[in-house]
């Protein structure tokens, strides 16, 4: 399988260029917001006609963040404390900070008010409750989503214009669709498209998510659907779509495996770029060995369900991050787990990395979890302690290549 | 199957080299400390291997592993140290069911399978407590050498606590046992069995299943043995020549491949 | 002999509480209450900071894995259940109540008193923090008891009316789970009883805590943290209202004589954090040797919210969403200003508390602006509440007494 021509870019490559892409945009005028939390409502943002681009934690960022945190705040956020104080983040006409999803995340907006008060930051509330039967999460996520906007509004002066929320519904549920069928494609073919590729590509557009880009995504997603069709692929593959979006596994296609091994990697706001160069600077391995990711700025970005057509519009989103893959942060262990299960036989799946970010309660909480569900399947596992530094490539490298090895034995 | 097989084993510390037969005897072998270039370090390999098996080592597969396994140009693959590990145990005393490898730098535990294989494993994290690290800063610490320090720890009947899982804090355990009078012997005692409680829980992570090896720098170490074979609650068997399992086990899979 | 005798006690610099005989009693009493709802089948554990009027009022017993880990740090046994987790799988870097909650239940006969009795649910609220739901979640699988999770976002300020709601709802369930899985019911009448209960110890005990205001002091850290255990674990029980009854009379008998918890105070410290249980006597009496009391700290402060009014409900979800740990660092630092005024102190001890990231993150900052705004110096010291391999003694030593220097 003849993958795109192009030049691989490296790292640090794919995070200049994101960065330059930013760095145009804001030269041309463009009022960008940052945010940190994957389930953020992009939609809601582009209505007031500003941008929204997420803030990652970023390797080569020198310390700073002593002053005001501790050792044992999670090290993504000891790193965009880092970041900010060294003035090393873009210049943003705002912030949005996540609320009640864990404890440094909650501490770090507190920090940050009180160490940078020019800083114009606002923080949106999320429900943990998953599952209920009363509506009471979307009516608590539909007025927190409602008083963001009246927030943006107040601060920035930017009214909220039903047009742009139509424009970008669209935008981002185009973006979606594209992601998810790379997704789709690569669980059947992990060669059509490189992981670092599809990350490439998903980083670009949270970056900067403009229709050029959006264009570039989607030309990239017809130019598989094709090699998919021509090789015969294309109804497995929306099987495999559905499936990922119904829960229910029962009906994929069978097809037989083209590459093996087939490996899932698992974790939390743990960058996939990151995970994925640490893969292809392993000697002898390429990323076709990772089929599918479950991280939180990729699958569950990627397969947020597009918005309804009922109801207000803070509604309408309320209801689409509500119903996104579940996180750590939330209630719904079980189902996650279940999730997972479904997944392992029926896209045969041969292993778990499991990625764990250091101090990160919810990714440090799932991982035995996720090992337990694993072992009853005889699905090997192993943990990949991470930072965004990746301070620890070595250990990191071998650990991941020492498994590949005690799989590649059949 | 060729007819010979080299593994390379590039450490932090050492580097060492195995020339094997097809029957996996031990034609030559040679440890050195890796020093400043890893690619001297394998030339410095090779001609001693060279000259005292007295063949041409050219055409001879050679597998690296270790930590400057991708450093070595001629190997026709690099094999990371706990499949190496676990093959070369494996071909020494095919009974072994777990591996605890204690170096300078890292320590890892290794759960072999019946084919000589790991089924699972664990390394330390970037801490430097439980590894031979943490016995140097301690010996140094206690004004002796790493080489005394065992003997002296095996001279204690009541070990002292040391009950900081960071080496930096145990460390300033250990003065405040200094200063406070307490035997060096004791001292001595309680860094082992502390460190052999760090191996111990690492190893309970992936299941301790007997019989046990080990093998590293410090297997060398008779009171770390003393200590680990007591948290353990078993006995252990020790490779004659501790530091090579990298490296034989690379050979062998020079010899017999990956898949074979 | 009893001069001699007289003369031992005379040289003791804190003064143990008499009422302390009858706190043991009633623990132990609670601790059979406990093993004996379990084997009825009729147990839950909750979280400190779960609205427990709530299961009481229909006959549910309560257990609290918080205050086991506070045992498992007193026993000295963290490192050894905190490992069993770790075997498991539990990294160390998370909470040790945690990670000594799942130790146990993974191997209850290596546990003091043989782990917490088994639980048929599991009640946690998220007012205290993130990580419980994610704790019960683990034990869920460990014991296959279901997780209830009464969800109370931080609040920042007022509690906003969408909140309120939300919170609500989330109590119409609460009671629709317990019912289900208990077969109870809950009354009117009998959450009344319950509440007023409830209140009365809150009052009895809030008027303890505000009896320190005295100088001396009548009782010091330690003395509240083993007093504070029945109303946290007991709200709503009449057991323990004849506790704190005794318990006020004798700190209201000691204010008279102006006996203080320590022979001879000379400096009055607020304390910051969840206490180090492996070493809550050696600490604080050996401050106590120095002179050093402290008439206040934010976490016994924690439990001073009486469900009272018409509404029930609507009180119990205001208390219960606006607890100390739920409302950001603004509101953290205006308590402790307070307290530090309130209660005529000198100066302040914070425990950087390594495995509590909702209570500890932040004390960087609230540290320079509880100086700032009180005037009166502080100090930082690092640990952990149970996982006694994280305490740097020599660390702690030269802060404190830095700290204490600065009083000279």
């Amino acid at each position: 399988m003849h993958l795109r021509e192009e030049t691989v870019l490296s790292y640090e490559g794919v995070l200049e260029q994101s960065a330059a892409n930013l760095r145009q945009l804001l030269k041309d005028g463009e009022e960008v917001i940052g945010y940190i939390y994957p389930h953020t409502p992009l939609e809601l943002i582009l209505a007031h006609g500003l941008t929204p681009s997420l803030l990652r934690a970023l390797p080569g960022v020198p310390g700073g963040f002593e002053e005001s945190l501790q050792t044992f705040a999670c090290s993504y956020i000891r790193n965009l404390y880092s970041q900010r104080t060294n003035d090393q983040m873009p210049s943003l006409a705002g912030l949005i900070f996540p609320g009640n999803t864990c404890d440094s995340l909650q501490n770090l907006f507190d920090v940050w008010r009180f160490r940078f008060p020019d800083d114009t930051i606002f923080r949106l509330t999320y429900p943990v409750t998953r599952h209920e039967k009363d509506g009471s999460t979307v009516k608590y996520l539909t007025t927190e989503l409602q008083l963001l906007s009246e927030a943006i509004e107040k601060s920035l002066d930017r009214p909220f214009v039903s047009q742009y929320f139509e424009r970008a519904k669209s935008l981002i549920g185009q973006f979606r669709k594209d992601s998810q069928y790379l997704y789709g494609a690569r669980l059947l073919d992990p060669s059509v498209l490189s992981y670092t590729d599809l990350c490439r590509l998903a980083r670009a557009f949270l970056t900067t998510p403009l229709p050029v880009i959006g264009s570039e995504i989607y030309a990239i997603t017809s130019s598989v659907k094709e090699k998919m069709k021509d090789m015969g692929f294309a109804g497995t593959v929306d099987s495999i779509l559905r499936a990922l979006k119904t829960r229910d596994f029962s009906n994929i296609d069978n097809f037989e495996p083209i590459i093996r091994p087939r490996i899932i990697v698992t974790g939390g706001m743990v960058e996939p770029q990151a995970i994925a160069n640490v893969i292809t600077g392993i000697r002898g391995i390429t990323d076709s060995v990772l089929v599918l990711d479950l991280l939180s700025f990729g699958f569950k970005t990627a397969f947020t369900p597009p918005l309804v057509t009922k109801g207000t519009p803070f509604e309408q989103m309320a209801k689409s991050i509500l119903s996104s893959p579940g996180e750590p942060t939330q209630e719904g262990l079980i189902h996650r787990v279940k999730y997972l299960e479904s997944l392992f036989d029926a896209l045969q799946i041969d292993g778990v990395m499991i990625c764990e970010q250091s101090f990160c309660d919810p990714d440090q909480f799932e991982a035995p979890s996720i090992e337990k569900a694993a072992s009853k399947h005889g699905i090997r596992t192993v943990r990949i302690p991470i930072d965004p530094e990746l301070s620890d490539r070595a250990r990191m490298e071998v650990r991941i290549q020492s498994f590949l090895e005690s799989l590649s034995k059949s | 199957m060729g007819k010979y097989g080299i593994g390379i084993d590039i450490g932090s510390t050492t580097a060492k080299g195995v020339l094997l037969d097809n029957t996996l005897k031990i034609i030559s072998d040679f440890i050195m400390p890796t020093g400043a270039s890893g690619s001297r370090a394998v030339e410095k390999i090779m001609d001693e291997i060279a000259s005292s098996s007295k063949l041409k080592l050219k055409g001879i597969p050679i597998i690296s592993t270790g930590y400057g396994r991708t450093r070595v140009e001629n190997a026709e693959q690099s094999v990371t140290e706990i499949t190496c590990h676990s093959v070369g145990i494996h071909s020494l005393n095919p009974d072994i069911r777990l591996l605890i490898d204690v170096g300078g730098q890292d320590s890892k535990v290794i759960r072999i399978g019946q084919d000589g294989r790991p089924v699972d494993f664990e390394l330390n994290d970037k801490c430097s407590a439980g590894t031979g690290r943490f016995l140097e800063v301690m010996a140094g610490v206690l004004g002796v050498s790493i080489d005394e320090l065992g003997p002296l720890a095996l001279k204690s009947l009541s070990p002292a606590t040391i009950s900081s899982t960071c080496t930096v804090f145990a460390e300033s355990e250990v003065v405040g046992h200094i200063g406070a009078g307490k035997d060096p012997a004791d001292i001595a005692a309680g860094v082992h069995a502390s460190m052999a409680a760090k191996i111990a829980s690492l190893s309970k992570r992936v299941g301790t299943v007997r019989p046990v090896c080990i093998t590293g720098g410090v297997a060398l170490n008779p009171a770390f043995r003393y200590y680990i074979s007591k948290q353990l609650g078993t006995e252990l068997w020790i490779p004659e020549k501790p530091q090579f399992t990298g490296a034989l086990g690379a050979a062998v899979i020079a010899i017999r491949g990956l898949s074979g | 002999m009893p001069i001699l005798t007289e003369t031992k006690k005379e040289e003791k610099v804190y003064r143990q509480l008499e009422s302390n005989t009858l706190l043991q009693q009633i623990m132990f009493q609670y601790m059979l209450e406990g093993h004996q709802a379990s084997e009825e089948k009729h147990l839950a554990w909750v979280t400190s900071g779960f609205p427990v009027e709530i299961p009481v009022a229909m006959g549910v017993g309560v257990s609290y894995p918080e205050q086991y880990g506070a045992v498992v740090g007193s026993q000295k046994v963290g490192p050894e259940l905190c490992g069993y987790a770790e075997e498991i799988g539990y990294s160390q870097e998370l909470c040790s109540y945690a990670r000594s909650s799942i130790g146990s239940v993974e191997k209850p006969s290596e546990s003091p008193m043989e782990g917490l009795p088994t639980p048929q649910a599991l009640l946690a609220c998220n007012n205290i923090c993130g990580t419980v739901l994610r704790w019960y979640d683990a034990v869920s699988e460990q014991t296959g008891a279901p997780v209830f999770l009464l969800d109370t976002p931080p609040i920042d300020g007022e509690q906003p009316e969408h909140h309120k709601e939300y919170v609500r709802r989330g109590i119409d369930r609460l009671v629709d789970f317990l019912g289900r899985t208990f077969n109870a019911t809950l009354t009117e009448k009998r959450m009344r009883e319950v509440a007023a209960l409830s209140s009365k110890a809150i009052h009895l005990w809030t008027s303890s805590l505000a009896a320190c205001k005295n100088t001396p002091s009548p009782l010091n850290c330690a003395d509240r943290f083993l007093a504070m255990a029945p109303v946290v674990s007991m709200r709503g029980t009449d057991l323990i209202i004849d506790f704190y009854q005794t318990l006020l009379d004798e700190v209201e008998s000691r204010v008279k004589n102006s006996i203080g918890a320590i022979r001879d105070e000379k400096i009055r410290l607020l304390w910051d954090n969840i206490p180090p249980w492996h070493a809550i006597f050696r600490f604080f009496n050996g401050l106590a040797k120095r002179g050093v009391v402290f008439p206040a700290d934010t976490y016994t402060h924690a439990w001073s919210g009486a469900i009272e009014g018409d509404d029930l409900y609507e009180s119990v979800v205001s208390i219960y969403s606006n607890v100390y740990l739920n409302k950001g660092l603004d509101a953290k630092v205006d308590k402790m200003c307070e307290l530090i005024e309130d209660y005529n102190l000198d100066g302040f001890l914070m425990f950087s508390v390594r495995s509590c990231k909702r209570y500890s993150l932040g004390q960087l900052i609230s540290k320079e602006l509880v100086t700032e705004r009180t005037g009166v110096p502080g100090v930082i010291i690092e640990g952990d509440m149970v996982d006694s391999r994280v305490f740097n003694e020599a660390q702690i030593q030269t802060r404190i007494d830095a700290l204490l220097e600065m009083f000279i």
